[in-house]
């Protein structure tokens, strides 16, 4: 018999995107402690700073509680909403009398926001979104400082997965271009802490590519600072020496796995069999051309040129070659300031780690051994060449055959052949037009390939325009300034705006005010942040101690290796105060609105509830009951909610056929990309016909990777001599957690998350000493922000680095808005296409600054 | 039977999971911390280490703070675990000035963690066991150590860099670690032999 007076109950962490399994201690109704919880593989009995100090979140006085209304017309970035509050039922009256006038009308003119920081109720909403009927639904702010954009196109194309992680069980070699990984973020950040460590202890060699000496670069065996915004002509220098100078690469990769023999014509596409319409290689045995799947071909050629009915042809594979010839380390170091000797190095020692042509037995299965792994995220590709930059950063993997294979780069749980049981869920990599991967059923951003025409673009986002975009694009309050330019026929009215502070995490906030103020802007928030300040009304949402969870197993937060692990996140407290579940709120709207029916078609067609456990369409359900019905729909009818509440976890062994995939699917991946060129013609097309091409430039459309300057390596103007970077600290979530007094107090303590980092000598050029006051002004936004100096070895001598997104300002948050609690990075990124990576409307983080010591 | 506790710096990556794991098990007010960790920089641009360093009491076999307490609320017991019984405790806070290892707090006066919103349930559950007016350190988490447990801040530590263990049994995984991986003490000179060890 359990005491209800003191129980352990499980569920799920929501203090970053990874979902944690849990264990919360309840005792006399107040939460006492959370652990681990060690049936969980995501965390394996293990959390971070940020997970043990969730009650301090559920806790916080600054909670928004009850329903409130704003009384002060004026908008502004720090202007007092004069909040007053009103009862759950005047709220939801007035969101749902608005929300129906604007479905009659046109439903595009809703905007929803989320963040992943709720990734419930960001999956929520965006299920509210398109049962509602709008395009521009979800877009998560994060954009501007943390998103992978441009990582996760290439996920998507080479991994068919959201993210990537290295095998810790087989790499020997991980070359890091400044991932926290292992290092108490990115994702999976727990469980990933305590393989990175283990395979350290193993020996894996790590070596980080970063500007700042970050608490990754602190660890490894070697810190390469760089210069900010060059990691792609890094990896430019490093295909030229595999290439050229070494002649390392899998050849039996490249020839089975990737498009490398595909001939390229004198136009840049395929040369394609006439009838057939298939990409052709050119059998180097036979001497002849055949379609890239022909049944008798006996060796792929890589190498050479050929004439095609009189025009000239050569594999994939040289045209890349060529290409890097002029890369070489002596045109990389100027750009990078890595050292000549340096680059060599590194590259030799990664060739060589690779052990190509090795193999494995795992399982009773041999496969190829590439024990070396590349990875990259906001930093390298959080820049205006993002798309380029991160293309060049894959091929290295690719070059080595190191691409989900034991040892290497593994898509994050791209492949799942369901549970034992019910073989369910279940998602693959496919082979698609061309014979080239597409991304299998684990998936939520627009789909790349096969790709779409570029066509007139519906969403504020410019959504359809290119399908290289994949999530949150930094486009979307631009367009929303001025739809007209874009004709888009039609201008937001609404925000539903779920817990994301916008304000501090997209980019400059004035543009961010100017263009959301205008909208009426409904908040499920669990604090009066400060994108709250533009609300017209804000709802008291639950925390995830307060609240059950339909999609707390995201599998991104699932490590790649050992078991599968399905989780459900369930209340530890009821709702403290008038505190309601947005998930719950947005049920009750969609019957309010009329639209039930519709809701309930996009929950059965995107939880994949399949029979006897679909919804009827005009039924209402509770949020358990939907639960319930997805837990049993995926895992039986004994794997039902009530199952889940008891036991927490449900995990079976993941298989060498996932989590090492690439041998056993017939799909090949891109090394040419081809279709990129065409992607380029069509967007130039339809903005020139749309009359916006001032601001779309398709130049970075390319089939192979260069690496092109950001605004800030062409600033001209002396003064503004530094770069501004941002990193992530293992105690922080993006701006979220500022107000947590645990972390409040180990960041004060900490030399770093509330200080920015310089270089002693160039702190003592600019006469600025450690603890001084700064000013740190944008030479893109002309934006002054202050800040205290952390003067420190540990940075390259033209950069200086804050930690994740400090500096509030919301006098509704008196912990994180107290001076000296950080700096806002936000303030320094001006918002404009031109500091974008076109393909993908990533928004360049590379801020150029100047930077003295502040005044009093 | 000694305990003691190995921390392996090369798996820490100064997370400071343990200052916050050490917080919520004990519900040690602001300002306290049983656990905490500092962070050294060496070198010169470009060849600059940063080195973490995470602390708590040290458990010495030969506790200064023991010799300093007047009242014998500072206890040693038969297992090594130095901890304060503080319905002991005058408050005199000499064995503050006896540590070397700064391992010792003075609960001055009640105090939340939210500036003028009272205690938070959390801080009402937890503070009980916090009278103001005395001292309190780090006691290897005795409560779950006599429930056959690891403290709280090596059962949760996410590269698993601390290990718990006997010291005086010369196969328990602890002193292998120390003698195979040359673990080393904080200030041995001082001849209080910690029973925390420290693996390079």
């Amino acid at each position: 018999m359990r005491d209800a007076n003191d129980v352990w109950i499980p569920s799920v962490c929501s203090q970053c995107y990874s979902c944690c399994g849990i264990l919360a201690h309840r005792v006399d109704g107040k939460v006492v402690k959370i652990e681990g919880n060690p049936e969980s593989g995501n965390c394996q009995g293990r959390l971070c700073a940020k997970g043990v100090s969730g009650i301090m979140t559920l806790y916080d006085p600054s909670r928004v509680n009850v329903p409130l209304k704003r009384s002060n017309p004026e908008k502004g970035i720090d202007v007092d909403p004069g909040w007053v509050e009103i009862s759950w039922e005047e709220a939801l009256q007035t969101v749902a009398e608005r929300l129906s006038k604007i479905r009659s009308e046109d439903p595009r003119k809703l905007l929803v926001m989320a963040s992943v920081m709720t990734m419930d109720q960001m999956y929520f909403a965006r299920l509210f979104g398109s049962a509602f009927g709008t395009p521009n639904s979800v877009w998560n702010s994060g954009a501007g400082n943390h998103c992978g954009n441009a990582e996760h196109l290439f996920g998507a194309l080479l991994h068919s997965a959201w993210s990537k992680q290295p095998d810790t069980d087989y790499c020997s070699y991980l070359l890091n271009f400044g991932v926290p990984c292992g290092f108490g973020a990115y994702y999976a950040a727990t469980g990933m802490a305590q393989r990175i460590a283990d395979a350290r202890a193993r020996g894996m060699r790590h070596v980080v590519i970063d500007p700042f000496l970050s608490p990754t670069a602190e660890k490894a065996d070697e810190w390469v600072p760089i210069r900010p915004g060059t990691d792609g002509a890094l990896a430019l220098a490093m295909l030229h020496v595999l290439l050229h100078e070494l002649g390392a690469y899998d050849r039996e990769y490249l020839k089975h796995h990737t498009n490398g023999p595909y001939l390229i014509g004198e136009d840049g596409c395929y040369v394609r069999e006439r009838d057939s319409g298939k990409p052709l290689i050119w059998d180097a045995v036979d001497g002849v051309a055949k379609p890239f799947d022909a049944a008798d071909i006996k060796d792929f050629a890589l190498d050479g040129r050929y004439e095609m009915d009189g025009a000239a042809a050569r594999p994939a594979f040289a045209a890349l070659k060529e290409h890097v010839a002029s890369f070489t380390p002596e045109w990389a170091s100027p750009i990078t300031t890595v050292p000549v000797a340096t680059i060599r190095r590194i590259t030799a020692e990664f060739a060589e780690a690779a052990r190509i042509g090795s193999t494995i037995v795992i399982d009773g299965k041999e496969l190829p051994y590439r024990p070396v792994a590349v990875l990259y995220f906001r930093g390298a590709q959080g820049h205006k060449n993002a798309t380029l930059s991160s293309m060049a950063i894959e091929l290295l993997v690719e070059m080595m055959g190191a691409s989900n294979v034991p040892g290497g780069v593994l898509g994050q749980n791209s492949r799942c052949l369901g549970h034992p049981k019910t073989g369910r869920p279940s998602w693959s990599p496919v082979a698609g037009p061309d014979g080239l991967l597409v991304v299998g059923g684990n998936w939520s951003g627009a789909l790349p390939y096969p790709w779409a025409q570029p066509k007139k673009p519906e969403s504020m986002s410019l959504g359809g325009l290119a399908p290289t975009v994949i999530v949150s694009p930094a486009s979307l309050p631009l367009v929303t300034l001025d739809p007209e330019k874009f004709k888009i026929p039609y201008k937001l009215e609404m925000n539903l705006h779920v817990g994301t502070n916008y304000l501090m995490t997209e980019s400059d906030p004035k543009v961010s005010v100017a263009a959301f103020k205008d909208l009426f802007q409904v908040s499920s928030s669990l604090f009066l942040d400060e994108a709250t300040y533009l609300s017209d009304l804000v709802l008291p949402d639950t925390c995830y101690l307060e609240r059950h969870s339909l999609t707390a197993e995201s599998v991104s937060s699932n490590s790649p290796l050992e078991e599968w692990c399905y989780h459900v996140r369930q209340p530890v407290v009821e709702p403290l105060f008038q505190r309601r579940n947005f998930s719950e709120v947005m049920l009750d709207i969609a019957d309010r609105v009329g639209m039930r029916e519709d809701f309930n078609a996009f929950l059965n067609l995107l939880l994949d509830l399949k029979a006897p456990y679909a919804l009827d369409v005009s039924r209402k359900y509770t949020l358990q009951e939907i639960l319930d019905r997805r837990f049993k729909s995926m895992f039986g009818e004994e794997h039902g909610l009530e199952w889940f509440q008891e036991h927490g976890v449900l995990k079976w062994p993941k298989r060498v056929e996932e989590v090492y995939w690439k041998p056993f699917v017939e799909v090949r991946v891109p090394i040419y990309f081809e279709w990129f060129l065409k992607v380029g013609e069509g967007v130039k097309k339809v903005a020139q016909e749309g009359g916006f091409d001032d601001v779309i430039e398709t130049s970075a459309f390319q089939a192979l990777p260069e690496w092109r300057p950001c605004a800030s390596h062409q600033e001209k103007r002396s003064e503004y001599d530094l770069y501004a970077i941002y990193y992530r600290v293992p105690v922080h979530s993006f701006s979220a957690t500022y107000n947590n007094p645990w972390l409040d107090e180990i960041s004060q303590i900490d030399p770093y998350v509330y200080r920015v980092a310089i270089n002693i000598e160039t702190a003592r050029r600019k006469g600025i000493k450690d603890g001084d006051w700064m000013d740190i002004t944008s030479a893109g936004t002309d934006h002054t922000i202050k800040a205290r100096a952390r003067l420190t070895e540990g940075i390259h001598p033209e950069v200086i680095a804050m930690a994740n997104c400090g500096g509030h300002w919301s006098k509704f948050l008196p912990i994180a808005s107290k001076s000296d609690k950080g700096a806002c990075f936000e303030w320094l990124l001006p918002l404009t296409f031109d500091n974008m990576d076109i393909p993908t409307f990533n928004l360049d983080l590379c801020a150029k600054v100047k930077v003295s010591k502040a005044e009093g | 039977m000694r305990y003691g506790m190995v921390i392996d710096l090369k798996r820490c990556i100064g997370c400071y999971g343990c200052q916050a794991v050490c917080k919520v098990e004990n519900a040690t007010p602001p300002g306290v911390f049983w656990a905490r960790v500092m962070k050294r920089e060496f070198g010169k641009y470009p060849n600059v280490r940063r080195v973490n360093l995470p602390l708590l009491c040290m458990h010495c076999r030969e506790p200064e703070c023991v010799k300093a307490c007047p009242s014998g609320a500072t206890v040693q017991r038969e297992d090594g675990i130095v901890y304060v019984d503080e319905t002991k405790c005058v408050g005199c806070r000499y064995c503050l000035m006896a540590c070397p290892y700064g391992s010792r707090f003075f609960h001055a006066k009640e105090r939340y963690y939210f500036e003028g919103y009272g205690a938070t349930p959390f801080e009402e559950w937890g503070y009980r066991r916090h009278p103001t007016g005395v001292v309190s350190k780090c006691d290897f988490c005795r409560h779950r150590v006599d429930q056959g447990l690891e403290p709280a801040c090596v059962a949760n530590c996410m590269t698993k860099a601390r290990h718990f263990g006997d010291l005086d049994d010369p196969q328990s995984e602890v002193s292998r670690l120390i003698r195979d991986r040359g673990g080393s003490q904080l200030y041995p000179e001082l001849g209080t032999d910690p029973s925390v060890y420290y693996l390079p």
